[in-house]
C-alpha cells in the first residue's frame, strides 16, 4: 500500500516545494545584491494572486493579459518599495533595512485588506482537470505551478550567465566594493533586485491561488516558508534556494504523514536543526 | 450696570441649566449594545456580516421605537480573530463605554479568552461562537446563538444511520473549533453506532492535505467528516476530488455559505453538511414556523440591506442581537434581570432555529434547527 501513497506524496510535496523555492529565489536575488533579507517577500505572493484576482474576477480579462498586468503591477510595487523606503535608509545598517521591509509587509497587508478581507480563488488554468499518475493524482495546476518554476529557474540562470546585466548582479553578489570600482551601478542594481524578486513572487501567486486560495494575510506563512528554504538550501545560494525549497516541500509533506496536523512545526523545526547544526545551509558559503 | 450684567448674567446661568435639565428629561438615553466582531482576520468575513447585520436590525428597531422607547445604539468593537484584543475591546465596551449588553465575539478562542472578564463583571452576553465550551459548563452571564457542535454531529449521524453508513473517517483542523468536533464525533459515534476508523489533522495555514487524504483513502471508510471553518474546508473538498474518493465528504455547520460554494467551486458538488434551515428557505414546507422569518431576512438581506448572498453566520448575529432585544423588553436593562430574562427564553422563533433557553442550556437549540444539505448544481439543496 505504502508504494502507491508514497508517489502520490512526491507529487504533492514537489508542488509545494516549486513555491517555496520560488519564493526563495526571491530572497536569494534580495541578498545576494544588497545584503537585505526581505521580509515582504511573501507578500509579492499575495500581491501577485491579489492582483490576479482583481484581474479575473473584477475585470474578466482574458487569462494572458490579466497575468501580464499582474506582473507588471507587482513588479512596479516591487520597485517603488525599493525607491521610497529601502533607498533612503540605504546608508543605514543591515537591520534597519531588514525592519524597513518588516514594516513594509505590514503595509502591503493593511493595503490588502482595505480592499477586501475575504479569501479568493479563480479557476485553474487551461490543461487537465486531474492527472493521473500510476495511483497518484495531480491537479492540472500543479504542472503549471512546477513548469513555471522551472521555466522561471532556467530564465534565471541563462540571465544570471548570460546578460551583461545578469553578471553584474553576480559581481555584486561576490563582493559589492569590488564591483563599484570596475563600474557596476551597485544602486541600479538594488533597483533591479527589488524588481526581479517582485515578478518571481508575482509568478508564484498566480499560478498557487487557484489551488490554495489567496487572501491579505496568506503572503507572510509562504513567505516565512520560503525563508525557511533559504535556510536550508544555504543563504545567498540560488541552486541552494531552488534545493531547500523542494527539499522542504518534501519534508513537510513526509512529515505531515506520520504527524499529521503539524505542517508548520515540521518546517520550522527544520529551521531551527538548520541553524544549531550547520548554520550555512546545504549549498551556502560560510 | 455692573449689578444688572450680574444679575442677567445670573439669570442666563440659571436658564441654561433649566434647559439642560429639560433637555436631559426629553432625550431618553439610548441602549447601549456592545459588538465584539471579527472584522479583520481569519474569520473577518464573517465578522464584517454580522456587523451588517446588526446594523441592519438596530436601524429596523429603532424606526419601530426601540426597545420600550429607548433607541437602541451599538457600540462596535473589533476583536481582529485575536482573543487578546478580544479581551481588550471587551474591557473598553464594558468600562469605558457602558455597555448594557454584549453581543459576539465571533470565534471559539476569543470566546474564551473574555469569559473570565464577563463572568467578573457580570454582563450579559450573548456570543455567535459556534464552539461549545463557552456554554459547556453553564456560565452565569455567558450565551451563545449558534448550535453547539454537539448538535451538528447527532444531525449527521442521525443521516449516517438513515444511510446505513457505519465506517468513518474523520479530518479536522487543529484550532479549538476542529479539536471540538474531533471530540464530539468521537463522544457521540457509539450511541448512534459509527466507528472511527482513522483520525487525520491540519492546520488552518496548510494549502494541500492530500497527504492526510491519502492515506484516509486506504481506509475502509464509507464516509469522509471534516471539521473546520474557512478557507482550510474549501481545500479538503478540492483535494478529495482531486484524489477521485467514491465516498461523500461531509463538512461541518460552519461552511455552509456561499463563499465555500465560490472557493471549492465544483468541487463542492455533492458534499454534504448539517446547516440551519435558512440555507435551504424557500424548500421548506409552509408549515414550517420558521419559514416566514427565514424568507422576510433573506429578503432584508439580500435586497434591502444588498450584504451580499445569505449566510448562517448572519443570522446567527440576528438571533443574538434579537435574544437580548427580546429579554430587554421584558425586564428593563438590569444587567441581572436582562441575564434573567435571556435564561427564560422560551419558543423565540429566531432565524437559526427556535430558541428555548434553560438554566442548564445557554444556548437552546436542539437537534430539530438543522437539516442536512446537499450541493447541488452550486446551490444548496435539502439532502435526502
Amino acid at each position: 500500500m505504502f508504494p502507491d501513497q508514497l508517489l502520490q506524496f512526491l507529487l504533492s510535496g514537489l508542488t509545494i516545494g516549486s513555491i517555496y523555492a520560488l519564493i526563495a529565489l526571491g530572497f536569494t536575488i534580495i541578498y545576494n545584491t544588497t545584503g537585505i533579507i526581505n521580509f515582504a517577500q511573501g507578500e509579492f505572493v499575495m500581491l501577485g494572486g491579489m492582483f490576479m484576482v482583481g484581474c479575473t474576477r473584477l475585470l474578466h480579462l482574458p487569462l494572458p493579459v490579466g497575468m501580464l498586468i499582474s506582473m507588471v503591477a507587482v513588479m512596479v510595487v516591487g520597485v517603488l518599495i525599493e525607491r521610497l523606503a529601502i533607498r533612503p535608509a540605504r546608508h543605514k545598517s543591515i537591520v534597519t533595512l531588514i525592519i524597513i521591509t518588516i514594516g513594509v509587509s505590514i503595509a502591503l497587508k493593511a493595503g490588502t485588506a482595505f480592499f477586501s478581507k475575504d479569501s479568493f480563488t479563480y479557476p485553474q488554468f487551461p490543461g487537465p482537470g486531474h492527472l493521473a499518475i500510476g495511483n497518484a493524482s495531480l491537479p492540472g495546476q500543479s504542472l503549471w505551478i512546477i513548469g513555471a518554476a522551472g521555466c522561471i529557474m532556467a530564465a534565471l540562470w541563462a540571465f544570471f550567465h548570460y546578460t551583461i546585466r545578469g553578471k553584474a548582479m553576480r559581481a555584486c553578489a561576490i563582493n559589492r566594493e569590488a564591483a563599484t570600482i570596475v563600474g557596476i551601478d551597485v544602486e541600479r542594481m538594488s533597483l533591479l533586485s527589488f524588481g526581479l524578486s517582485a515578478l518571481i513572487g508575482a509568478v508564484a501567486g498566480i499560478m498557487v491561488t487557484p489551488t490554495t486560495q489567496m487572501a491579505w494575510y496568506r503572503g507572510t506563512e509562504l513567505g516565512l516558508k520560503g525563508f525557511c528554504a533559504v535556510i536550508l538550501g544555504g543563504m545567498g545560494s540560488s541552486p541552494g534556494a531552488v534545493i531547500g525549497g523542494l527539499l522542504l516541500g518534501l519534508l513537510e509533506t513526509f512529515g505531515n504523514y506520520l504527524f499529521s496536523g503539524y505542517r508548520d512545526a515540521i518546517a520550522f523545526s527544520i529551521f531551527l536543526l538548520v541553524i544549531f547544526i550547520r548554520p550555512q545551509g546545504i549549498l551556502g558559503r560560510k | 450696570m455692573k449689578k444688572l450684567f450680574t444679575t442677567l448674567a445670573a439669570a442666563a446661568v440659571c436658564l441654561f441649566f433649566c434647559a439642560g435639565v429639560v433637555q436631559a428629561k426629553e432625550a431618553t438615553p439610548p441602549v447601549k449594545i456592545g459588538c465584539l466582531f471579527d472584522l479583520q482576520g481569519a474569520a473577518g468575513h464573517i465578522g464584517m456580516a454580522s456587523k451588517l447585520v446588526a446594523e441592519m436590525l438596530a436601524e429596523r428597531l429603532n424606526k419601530a421605537g426601540g426597545i420600550n422607547g429607548r433607541p437602541i445604539q451599538l457600540v462596535m468593537g473589533d476583536t481582529e480573530s485575536n482573543p487578546g484584543k478580544a479581551v481588550i475591546e471587551a474591557k473598553r465596551l464594558v468600562e469605558n463605554e457602558q455597555v448594557d449588553a454584549i453581543i459576539g465575539p465571533t470565534r471559539t478562542d476569543s470566546g474564551m479568552a473574555i469569559l473570565q472578564y464577563i463572568e467578573k463583571m457580570g454582563v450579559p452576553t450573548v456570543g455567535c461562537i459556534g464552539g461549545t465550551p463557552v456554554v459547556v459548563p453553564v456560565r452565569k452571564w455567558m450565551f451563545k446563538s449558534p448550535q453547539k457542535s454537539v448538535t451538528a454531529v447527532e444531525c449527521i449521524y442521525m443521516y449516517l444511520q438513515k444511510k446505513g453508513i457505519k465506517k468513518i473517517a474523520v479530518i479536522n483542523a487543529t484550532d479549538k473549533f476542529g479539536q471540538e468536533g474531533e471530540e464530539a464525533l468521537k463522544a457521540l459515534a457509539q450511541k448512534y453506532g459509527v466507528t472511527i476508523v482513522t483520525q487525520e489533522k491540519f492546520e488552518m495555514s496548510d494549502v494541500d492535505m492530500t497527504v492526510q487524504l491519502t492515506k484516509i483513502k486506504a481506509t475502509d471508510a464509507q464516509a469522509v467528516i471534516c471539521w473546520t471553518i474557512g478557507p482550510p474546508g474549501s481545500i479538503v473538498a478540492k483535494n478529495v476530488k482531486q484524489l477521485g474518493f467514491k465516498i461523500p465528504l461531509i463538512q461541518c455547520h460552519g461552511l455552509p455559505d456561499p463563499k465555500y460554494l465560490e472557493l471549492a467551486g465544483d468541487a463542492a458538488e455533492g458534499n454534504l453538511m448539517p446547516a440551519t434551515k435558512l440555507m435551504v428557505a424557500s424548500q421548506l414546507p409552509d408549515s414550517d414556523p420558521q419559514k416566514k422569518l427565514l424568507l422576510e431576512y433573506t429578503d432584508l438581506y439580500e435586497n434591502v440591506a444588498k450584504i451580499g448572498k445569505v449566510t448562517t453566520h448572519g443570522g446567527y448575529a440576528w438571533d443574538a442581537f434579537m435574544l437580548v432585544v427580546e429579554a430587554m423588553k421584558k425586564a428593563g436593562t438590569d444587567k441581572a434581570k436582562v441575564r434573567d430574562a435571556i435564561e427564560s427564553t422560551k419558543g423565540y422563533v429566531g432565524v437559526s432555529g427556535i430558541y428555548t433557553m434553560t438554566p442548564e442550556d445557554h444556548c437552546g437549540l436542539g437537534v430539530d434547527s438543522m437539516v442536512m444539505i446537499t450541493v447541488k448544481n452550486g446551490t444548496f439543496k435539502l439532502a435526502e
